[in-house]
């Protein structure tokens, strides 16, 4: 090795190790921001989730972040926020499961009527579907009060007791499924335009009819897109306060948000069972996420 | 088992205020168990015909008939014909039997062991036996490309439709597939109408073919037909690889003034005789007819050099150009015949072979002589 080469290699070796330091100082301040933030996001669930399970003392004298000592350490929130919010939870399970699959189903037929079929006027019916994604909940409460008033659904349903006591449910149904359309449309519509022509006018040629393609062909290929959108409206409805604010007017027909209002004491707020009653309302729409949430990653990133 | 009649066939497209007009007064009659191959350029109307016979598209003017029954008006779904895609388009959530027994199922009343057993004898037609419970992504292209055929013949249909189906499969396949496409054909005996703008595929695929250009049919002949006695300079240019020699030429008495250069050829009596009057003409000849000799020998050579030497094994493809202008010519040569690049040749372009076309109409006034004609040009693939 000549002295000139041995110079080049030293300088070389150092600019290597220079590299490694700052990638590691880089790394380093990534790995602390990234710290930083997961703690800052998680907090407030935390704090939520150690006062659920501390007495009401314990909340009292400790601070919300810091973890339930032995001495106050407590089932009963869970156990009283349970017995409050038991029935609200199974209404809300009677409306939100048949108003998630309904706007999904609904969406998906109207999608592939705007995509797969031909025929005149189909921008306009578009427009009114993009519209209706954007109408504001609190814009249509009073005729959607109005409406409900004027058709008397418990009359309607009085041959069958079971369903005219739970008319206000039936409401809430109808309303949210017919509210979750237009997204469910908009949702379905951008996956059906990946779908290849080619295959549905091979079906067609094969002899299936329109609904034949849609049942045969585009329904089995919807399933990510399905993952999605149940995912979507069943939070949005399972959520939702204000509708059922508007709409149920019986105390048996209460839904799990309403429920959980109901735990606000009028005269001393008992934050831990509060906190032990949000968690025991978000449980279903989290476990949603965990059964769907492979094919709702399929589809968001358009794999099929 | 039956005949395909286009008669008068025209499709408009509204564009905007405009009109495009994209296939245009096309009439075509297909015999029971003929293979037709439609070819031309892209965007020439041969998709959009055939969409048009498969019920995908709406016919604007004229009747397309099987049989003898209109079908204008009949849905895709109730023509009796099947269609294999560029894509494949196979169902890919099913599974390669289901792929194959969807059609019947949806076009028929048959049972569900008729179906099977057709399904069974269409896999085993096209030894596709063992991929019958695989899924189409499982699959690799010419395997998919024989269940898209499958899922076709199992349906018997009256007619099949094929559009592109070789063109997303590699070289060698493709030539595979050419020959086992022609043999099923055979063997079903189902009047077919291909689509492709590989001319190779309509030359040695179809028993008659059909050239389109923008929207109009240039001719329906054989092969050979097409290759030796184009109706104009179209079908000239387009059938033929590489593609035949035009140059402009001008008659003057018994000589043709090639354009751009000093050079005339003498043209005989018997051919003047069939240029019906015409003076402004296109010399045409294909580039195996041209001969390349060292020297030039009489009055229908002229000297050249040869700028590039493509070597091809069986032949070599020659670029030339005649010395004193700038024109070109295309030669083939024997792939043993040694022809060096940069060297002087004369190349002989002789009257037997050449053809003559009106300039301005694109018409094929003369066209070259065949010694055993009739025999050459009946031949059917």
């Amino acid at each position: 090795m000549t002295a000139a080469e041995r110079t080049e290699s030293t300088s070389s070796e150092g600019r290597i190790a220079t590299t490694l330091e700052t990638i590691d100082s880089q790394r380093a301040a990534l790995y602390a921001v990234l710290l930083g933030l997961i703690a800052f996001y998680l907090s407030p669930l935390w704090g939520g989730l150690t006062t659920a399970f501390k007495t009401q003392t314990g909340f009292v004298q400790t601070t919300p972040l810091a973890p339930p000592t032995p001495e106050w350490f407590t089932l009963e929130p869970w156990e009283l926020a349970f017995a409050t919010m038991q029935g609200g939870l199974v209404n809300s399970l009677l409306f939100v499961v048949p108003a998630t699959i309904l706007s999904a189903l609904f969406g998906s037929l109207a999608a592939y009527g705007l995509t797969k079929l031909s025929w005149r006027g189909q921008i306009g019916i578009l427009v009114l579907f993009l519209a209706g994604v954007f109408l504001p909940y609190q814009s249509v409460l009073v005729p959607l009060r109005q409406f409900w008033s004027a058709v008397d659904l418990a009359g309607l349903l009085a041959f069958a007791p079971f369903l005219a006591n739970r008319a206000d449910l039936i409401e809430l149904t109808v309303t949210h499924t017919a509210y979750g359309i237009p997204i469910c449309t908009i949702l379905f519509r951008s996956y059906y335009k990946t779908l290849d022509d080619e295959m549905i006018e091979a079906a067609k040629i094969d002899g299936a009819s329109a609904f034949g393609i849609y049942k045969r062909i585009v329904l089995p290929l919807s399933m990510p897109m399905f993952a999605v959108t149940l995912i979507y409206q069943f939070t949005q409805v399972w959520n939702d306060l204000l509708f059922a604010l508007v709409l149920v007017t019986s105390r048996s027909n209460y839904v799990v948000t309403q429920s959980l209002n109901e735990l606000q004491g009028s005269m001393a707020q008992e934050y831990n069972i509060q906190m032990a009653g949000a968690f025991i309302a978000a449980l279903p729409t989290i476990l949603i996420y965990v059964v769907f949430g492979r094919q709702f990653a399929k589809g968001i990133t358009g794999a099929s | 088992m039956a005949t395909l009649t286009l008669e008068n066939v025209t499709k408009r497209f509204a564009d905007g205020d405009d009109e495009i007009v994209a296939v245009d007064d096309v009439s075509i009659e297909i015999d029971d168990g003929e293979f037709l191959v439609l070819v031309g350029p892209s965007g020439c109307g041969k998709s959009t015909t055939l969409r048009m016979v498969a019920g995908l598209e709406t016919i604007s003017e004229g009747a397309i008939a099987i049989d003898d029954e209109i079908i204008n008006d009949v849905p895709a779904q109730r023509r009796d014909i099947a269609m294999v895609f560029q894509s494949y388009a196979l169902y890919p959530h099913m599974t390669v039997r289901e792929n194959m027994r969807f059609g019947l199922e949806e076009s028929t009343d048959l049972d569900a062991e008729t179906m099977d057993g057709s399904v069974e004898r269409t896999a085993e037609l096209l030894e596709i036996e063992e991929l019958l419970d695989r899924k189409p992504g499982e699959l690799s292209g010419g395997q998919q490309q024989r269940v898209a055929l499958g899922r076709a013949i199992v349906r018997d249909p009256a007619v099949f439709l094929m559009d592109e189906p070789l063109s997303n499969l590699d070289a060698k396949l493709r030539a595979g597939m050419r020959m086992e496409l022609q043999r099923l054909q055979n063997e079903l005996d189902v009047t077919t109408v291909y689509v492709t703008h590989d001319q190779t595929e309509a030359m040695t695929m179809g028993d008659r073919i059909a050239i389109l250009d923008g929207g109009r049919l240039q001719q329906v002949a054989t092969p050979l037909e097409c290759y030796h006695r184009p109706r104009n300079l179209f079908v000239a240019g387009f059938i033929g690889e590489p593609s035949m020699n035009f140059f402009d030429a001008t008659l003057e008495g018994d000589e043709l003034l090639l354009e751009g250069t000093e050079l005339s050829y003498p043209l005989s009596a018997s051919i003047r005789e069939e240029l019906e009057g015409e003076t402004e003409l296109v010399l045409g000849v294909r580039p195996e007819d041209v001969e390349i000799a060292a020297e030039s020998t009489d009055d229908h050579a002229f000297p050249v050099t040869v700028d590039v030497v493509e070597p091809m094994g069986n032949e070599n493809n020659l670029l030339a150009t005649f010395e004193g202008s700038e024109l070109s010519v295309n030669a083939i040569v024997d792939g043993m015949r040694h022809v060096e690049a940069g060297q002087r040749y004369a190349a002989r372009l002789p009257e037997s072979a050449i053809h003559l076309f009106d300039r301005s109409s694109g018409r094929a006034l003369h066209n070259r002589r065949i010694d055993d004609e009739e025999k050459l040009l009946e031949t059917r693939v």
